[in-house]
């Protein structure tokens, strides 16, 4: 018997075997790869200017991930100049620490929203999220036209709120407290309108300005 | 990145190709038993299907000795190795920094003659308003139509009738775009009662030589005269320093039909015209400014 042929002919011959092998030398790539930045996902701090969401945002946010908005719209724009052009400065890690998840996205069927925030007046983004043909004729998004009708139930969002901080976010008691008042007689649609017009504006939107990297490359 | 990880990513780089490569070389020298009609002894499909045994052809040898080489040529020259960053420097920041100077590069004298001349001149610029053009689509077309004829539901002004709520000239225009506009019309329901709006709403109409209730019109003149002249002016020809719009036109921003005209008055109206100057800075207003300038007064421009 040839020196080594029992191994040889053992892969070879258990199917078995061989994917365990290919399953520890993919998996070294991903210890590579993906451990160190996952480690460094958690040590990302908020820069001033980011803050957490305020309980109308949090409710829009809340509205944006049940309606699935992040199945058509990314909010990541990428370190490319054809991104950089279109949708303004690129994505920073900083700025999704308090997107639970995140809202990062893979797919645009519409738009990257990543900076979309003051994009547009408040009355497009409502009339938009009702009926985007009326203001975007060759729009494909569906018209949301429910979101009018729907109250926000302060209750829940201040659980949301009470979760959140034992995650880590710094609302304060009194944060909480209020938010029955700020969300008084508003609609899923104001909320959803609010979340979406701070959407990007902790850094500045203009793709042309070269703010530091903000320590995205690991 | 702290030193932990720095070697922890070398060590499995070195230890993932040091596999690989093992298995490279090892693959090749194994002695594999050779029967005696030339086979390993491997069969398929009940010995219709037996395997012989030869050396790895030389192209696939190769092709793999070259991955190796060019797995270590990239680990020297880009950032991957560890905290290495690799002889080149190489990073995504700064590869989008070239591109973006790079196409400013090209831009740059174009833009730079286009400084030079007031918006109305650029506006006979074709250079000047094909960039315009694309960059109103991407930006301002969401509200104000690829062509620039507004949207009534919005409130969106048509651009390209030469009626203007803040002034036509270029620089009214640039001004718009950079810092918005906002047109606030207080709600007058309260003030006035649904009969008192009906009768301001056929007066507006009357202005404008629109079919009305003469009497009712009559009705809401004193009215206009005391309040709504404020802004809109006591012949009702609007004020640009308010972006107030003259009523006297048949141009409607939300609709010239009475129950629009009664519900502008009723409720008021809020429009809200976006800032553009930190998405779009000044050049790229200045030339959006000369296409819309282009299409409002087309008449009077050379042809090009």
């Amino acid at each position: 018997m040839a020196r080594g042929y029992k191994y040889f002919e053992a892969v070879e011959k258990h199917a078995g075997l061989l994917g365990v092998g290919i399953a520890i030398m993919v998996s070294l790539g991903g210890l590579a790869e993906i451990t160190p930045l996952f480690m460094r996902a958690h040590q990302v701090e908020a820069p001033a200017g980011v803050k957490p969401y305020d309980p109308l945002r949090l409710a829009g946010k809340d509205i944006y991930v049940r309606e699935g908005c992040y199945l058509c719209h990314t909010q990541m724009i990428r370190a490319l100049r054809a991104e950089t052009e279109r949708y303004g400065h690129y994505s920073v890690a900083e700025e999704s620490v308090y997107d639970r998840p995140h809202q990062w996205g893979s797919k645009r069927t519409g738009p990257d929203l990543a900076r979309v925030g003051g994009k547009y007046s408040d009355a497009w983004q409502r009339m938009h999220l009702l009926d985007p043909r009326k203001v975007v004729p060759v729009s494909n998004m569906p018209a949301y036209s429910w979101l009018e009708h729907e109250t926000i139930d302060a209750d829940d969002i201040m659980a949301r709120m009470r979760t959140l901080r034992r995650l880590g976010e710094p609302y304060s008691d009194a944060e909480i407290a209020e938010a029955p008042k700020a969300l008084e007689g508003k609609t899923a649609l104001d909320a959803l309108v609010a979340y979406l017009q701070g959407l990007g504006t902790s850094l500045p939107a203009n793709g042309t300005s070269e703010a530091s990297d903000g320590g995205a490359a690991p | 990145m702290s030193t932990f990880w720095s070697v922890w990513i070398m060590f499995l780089v070195v230890l993932n190709m040091g596999i690989t490569f093992f298995l490279f070389i090892w693959g090749q020298r194994v002695k594999i038993p050779v029967q005696p009609d030339g086979t390993s002894g491997h069969v398929w499909a009940h010995g219709v299907l037996r395997e012989s045994v030869r050396k790895l052809p030389l192209w696939w040898v190769v092709l793999s000795a070259s991955m190796f080489v060019a797995g270590a040529v990239y680990l020297v020259l880009f950032p991957g190795f560890g905290a290495n960053k690799g002889l080149l420097g190489w990073t995504a920041h700064g590869e989008l920094a070239k591109a973006r100077q790079a196409n400013l590069g090209k831009l740059d004298e174009l833009v730079h003659g286009f400084r030079l001349y007031p918006v109305e001149q650029l506006a006979a610029d074709p250079a000047a308003t094909r960039i315009g053009h694309r960059l109103f689509v991407d930006n301002c077309a969401a509200c104000h139509g690829r062509e620039g004829h507004g949207n009534q539901l919005l409130g969106a002004p048509n651009l390209v009738d030469g009626d203007w709520l803040y002034g036509g000239d270029g620089k009214a225009i640039t001004t718009s775009i950079l810092e918005g506009r906002h047109g606030a019309m207080p709600p007058f329901g309260p003030t006035f009662g649904e009969d008192g709006v009906a009768n301001l709403a056929n007066y507006v109409l009357s202005l404008s030589g629109a079919p009305h209730d003469a009497a009712k019109a009559a009705a809401g003149q004193p009215n206009f005269a005391g309040v709504c002249a404020a802004c809109h002016g006591a012949e009702g020809k609007g004020n640009q320093a308010l972006g107030a719009p003259n009523l006297t036109d048949a141009i409607w921003l939300h609709g010239g039909d009475l129950a629009t005209i009664e519900e502008t008055i009723r409720h008021g109206r809020n429009g809200q015209m976006p800032a553009w100057r930190e998405r779009l800075g000044e050049d790229n207003a200045r030339m959006i400014a000369a296409w819309i300038y282009a299409q409002a007064n087309a008449k009077d421009l050379p042809a090009h």
